[in-house]
């Protein structure tokens, strides 16, 4: 198994770990997606929270994963189970895409190994989520149509129609941004405290 | 009886339609029928309590949507529209899920994936994943009892539950993949298989009727 850090591409245990770092990302993921359904204000700053608290998985599996391919497999996973469940929106899937794919070139750039790289992957990867809102900037009536078409309570709708000023916009970008950055500062506390003393990282 | 096998390729091929379905306006009766459908199949697969389970959380689903909601409160319609929305929105998809983990061994599942060419390391990750899903909720517990012994409060708790669960995570990573190299997961010549994965009638015509339904949802509107 010591030859395996020498390969680029990822062998049967960097999968396995992808595997089970995603399954607690997604977790995660989808406490804070129910959460948004209780008010629209939790929805818009969804992608901030889930940033907030997913950033001890994602750097964990960026610490223990320094292959090319990791972040996007990561992404990949969670969009299937999205797409499984029936949660999944082509806005969200082009938005995912893309900040998987930026995660994954910056981690790229810096050799894996960096721990600024990863804190900066993290924080475009967090930027993902954002495609979840963000049709209701992109196909306003549209989507509020649709969405009081699928049986949304008009008080919601009323609420999110409110809510969505391009100020809004900036706050739902500046969001996961902020808490990437603070959920990354924890992770590297935690990182430092327990993780490190433990022999993990 | 043989127990039969509920084919992966149909499961994936009924998820997909529902999903599309699901993600465009469609009517009541539209609905209806994929969920009977996919009632019928769980029928036919000798599942029939399961069928009858379902078939009674849809209609209270439906029941509570459409008069349940818009007589009660006000404050309880609007916590609860989303969930029973996304509930409904969500229901042949779970349906689905539901068979395909009832009735299709993870083996089984793995060969069909196999042959619609899905990449070997793509199989391995997806199907760790959804194996730790239920290893989370357990481990969980643990911690939570582990904390109420200790009396852990506050901020505390948030800290004591995410290393411990970091920790064992990485720790089952390690073990998992000793095991399965010890399995030969790293070996590069194709994977043979004990199992033969042939299409049932009735998976196939499921996937026919799953096809008419998502052309009836493009067709009427």
């Amino acid at each position: 198994m010591s030859g395996s850090n020498s390969r680029r591409g990822m062998g049967g245990r960097d999968v396995i770990t992808v595997g089970i770092f995603s399954a607690i990302y997604f977790a995660i993921n989808f406490a804070f997606m129910l959460l948004g359904g209780l008010h629209p204000l939790l929805w818009i700053l969804m992608p901030g929270f889930i940033a907030l608290f997913t950033g001890i998985p994602y750097l964990m599996m960026c610490a223990k994963v320094q292959k090319v391919g990791s972040v996007l497999l990561m992404g990949l996973i969670t969009g299937l189970i999205y797409f499984v469940t029936g949660q999944f929106t082509p806005v969200i899937l082009v938005s995912f895409v893309i900040a998987c794919g930026l995660g994954e070139l910056v981690r790229g750039c810096t050799h894996y190994t960096s721990i600024r790289g990863n804190l900066v992957s993290f924080v475009l990867f967090s930027l993902g989520m954002v495609g979840s809102p963000l049709p209701i900037w992109l196909m306003r009536e549209d989507f509020l149509r649709q969405i009081t078409e699928q049986g949304m309570p008009a008080d919601y709708v009323n609420t999110l129609a409110a809510l969505s000023s391009s100020s809004m916009l900036v706050v739902l970008f500046l969001a996961p941004v902020v808490g990437a950055i603070i959920g990354g500062f924890i992770a590297r506390a935690m990182f430092r405290k327990h993780f490190e003393k433990a022999g993990l990282v | 009886m043989e127990r039969r096998i509920f084919d992966p390729r149909a499961g994936l091929w009924l998820l997909v339609a529902a999903n599309i379905i699901a993600f465009r306006p469609h009517t009541l009766w539209l609905e209806l029928a994929l969920v009977g459908l996919l009632l019928l199949l769980m029928a036919a697969h000798g599942k029939y309590s399961m069928a009858v389970k379902w078939a009674v959380g849809y209609c209270a689903l439906l029941l509570f949507q459409q008069y349940i909601l818009p007589a009660s409160p006000k404050i309880i319609a609007t916590s609860f529209t989303v969930f029973t929305t996304y509930a409904r929105r969500m229901f042949p998809c779970l349906m689905t899920g539901s068979l395909m983990l009832k009735c299709t061994p993870l083996r089984y599942f793995i060969v069909g994936l196999r042959q619609l060419r899905v990449p070997q390391r793509l199989i391995v990750a997806v199907s760790v994943t959804l194996r730790y899903f239920p290893a989370i909720r357990e481990e969980m517990g643990y911690i939570r009892d582990a904390m109420k012994l200790r009396d852990v409060r506050g901020l505390a708790r948030l800290e004591g539950t995410v290393i411990p669960l970091m920790v064992s995570a990485t720790e089952t990573a390690e073990e998992l993949s000793a095991a399965a190299v010890t399995r030969g997961i790293e070996d590069p010549a194709p994977k043979t298989s004990a199992v033969f994965l042939r299409l049932s009638p009735v998976d196939l015509a499921g996937m026919a009727a799953g096809l008419v339904l998502l052309a009836l949802s493009f067709v009427v509107q």
